[in-house]
């Protein structure tokens, strides 16, 4: 079965792709730290962030349906937050709803408040996708160990990208099955049933498949630590790049503190 | 006469919850020797390969390449033993083909630019130069077959031990793996049903029957035995069968 992979447009040949994959990694972190780091209701100090990702967007030819489409895909956990916050900020009312005994007041802070939010997600999801974009999953991974990321955590990334797909068309499989065998799902009692079967096996399946990895890493040689071929290959290049989004970031940060105290 | 590259003596093994797997397996299978192992379902083949490594506890002594299987001295015999697991998808565990060829070597300490050579070598070997950067999730049965033996192959291990080696693989894959197994020089022990495969790479064949060793002699007397095979659920390879 074939499934889309998150980092579809890593195999591009533009300068972006060309980067080390620690250094973008560094860089993606810098964006969302300065842009995490503005104060609230503040908009402005938000613009070097947006021009440099704009920039990497544009430099890195992601396709921007590929990124709108990314950043729609994550967008619930935020639109959630988002959108309460006109209805639950105190301050000026500019709009009110009756709803029976109740009534609901959007406020113009709410309303700059959740921009700002909106905004300030945005950009972090932004530099998120255009880092899975333009490079390929297991260079982050290798991105984040070099940057001193935990190595249980790093490995536990690489285990997931590995085996989610595998899960996933177990799942299928069982699910086709299932569909092969009642042409008609029967009543909902039934239907839930097959469901919760569905995942009790493939919950034991799961586990018989670790324990099975757990064989296969242990017959090479696997005694609990992780060892791993880390290369550096961080050029002049990167390094300027590196150094360009931090001075981005500082500029974001310096323009909200001189400017906004 | 060489000591034997593996050793097996009344080993024994009863899963927690079910009956005996392996009821006194005794075999002792030469250095450079290719070695068929064959036998119904449940007979006990998969778990005899289990025990080997020391990933179920076995009673009965169990010697790899002279290093006796004991506790404590799991990681020495598995050094020596390369297990190739039925389902390739449990042994590419890694993200890269060549991250997982490498992950034998780099826990075995060696040296980076060692790591590399026999990276290259492995994938030579099983003739997929090229593919150092693919994902696992991507190759296609045959080529992820081959990407699992050549994890461990680059361990150089002196046994290899391949479980159900041609399961799944269609004709020409199949054709090519029975190339690449009679090129191995190490010591081969294979389990599995493909008859035809264990007549044409291993001289001698072992009849595994509910936990016990029923047969055990040159592959082209056991595997044209038809009244021995039939007796413990198996029958004639094809190729014999057409002239009988």
């Amino acid at each position: 079965m074939h499934h889309i992979m998150l980092d579809h447009f890593a195999g591009g040949k533009t300068p972006v792709h060309r980067l080390d994959p620690a250094a973008k990694t560094a860089a993606t972190l810098a964006f969302i730290l300065a842009t995490v780091l503005v104060g609230r209701d503040r908009f402005l100090p938000l613009v070097p962030v947006a021009v440099a990702l704009a920039l990497y967007h544009a430099v890195g030819r992601t396709p921007l349906v590929y990124t709108l489409k990314r950043l729609l895909v994550v967008s619930p956990f935020a639109l959630a937050v988002v959108v309460l916050f006109p209805v639950l900020e105190p301050g000026r009312a500019v709009w009110t709803l009756g709803l029976g005994p109740w009534t609901v007041g959007v406020t113009q802070e709410g309303l700059v408040r959740a921009g700002h939010l909106a905004a300030k997600f945005l950009l972090c999801a932004w530099a998120t996708v255009l880092l899975a974009a333009t490079t390929r999953f297991q260079d982050v991974l290798q991105g984040l160990a070099r940057l001193r990321v935990p190595r249980a955590f790093v490995v536990q990334l690489a285990f997931m990208y590995r085996y989610l797909w595998v899960l996933m068309d177990e799942a299928m499989r069982m699910r086709m099955a299932r569909a092969a065998r009642d042409g008609r799902l029967g009543p909902w009692r039934v239907r839930f049933q097959s469901h919760a079967g569905l995942l009790g096996v493939l919950f034991l399946r799961t586990y018989g498949r670790a324990e099975r990895i757990y064989w296969a890493m242990a017959a090479r040689g696997f005694d609990g630590t992780l060892h791993a071929p880390v290369q550096s290959r961080m050029r002049v290049s990167d390094w300027i790049f590196v150094a360009c989004a931090f001075a981005v970031g500082a500029a974001a940060i310096i323009w909200d503190t001189v400017f906004h105290g | 006469m060489a000591d034997p590259a593996l050793e097996l003596a009344d080993v024994r093994y009863r899963y927690p919850t079910g009956p005996e797997a392996l009821r006194g397996v005794t075999l002792a299978v030469r250095p450079g020797e290719r070695v068929g192992l064959v036998g119904p379902n449940g007979a006990g083949k998969s778990t005899l390969l289990l025990a080997l490594a020391g990933f179920v506890p076995a009673e009965g002594l169990i010697r790899v390449a002279g290093h006796t299987l004991a506790r404590g001295t799991a990681r020495d015999v598995r050094r020596h033993l390369g297990l190739v697991f039925q389902d390739p998808d449990d042994q590419l565990f890694m993200p890269r083909v060549a991250d997982d060829i490498a992950f034998g070597p780099v826990t075995m300490g060696l040296p980076l630019e060692e790591v590399e050579v026999r990276v290259h070598e492995a994938l030579h070997a099983v003739d997929l130069e090229g593919y150092e950067q693919r994902a696992p999730y991507h190759l296609s049965v045959g080529e992820k077959r081959r990407a699992a033996l050549a994890t461990v192959l680059a361990m150089r291990p002196q046994i290899l031990a391949l479980d159900e080696p041609s399961a799944n693989l269609d004709p020409r894959g199949r054709r090519r793996l029975i190339g690449l197994l009679k090129c191995l020089e190490s010591t081969l022990l294979v389990v599995g049903h493909d008859l035809d495969l264990i007549l044409e790479v291993c001289e001698r064949t072992v009849v595994l029957d509910a936990g016990r060793v029923a047969a055990d002699g040159p592959s082209g007397d056991i595997l044209s035995d038809r009244a021995l095979l039939e007796s413990h659920g198996l029958e004639l390879p094809l190729c014999l069968a057409a002239h009988m």
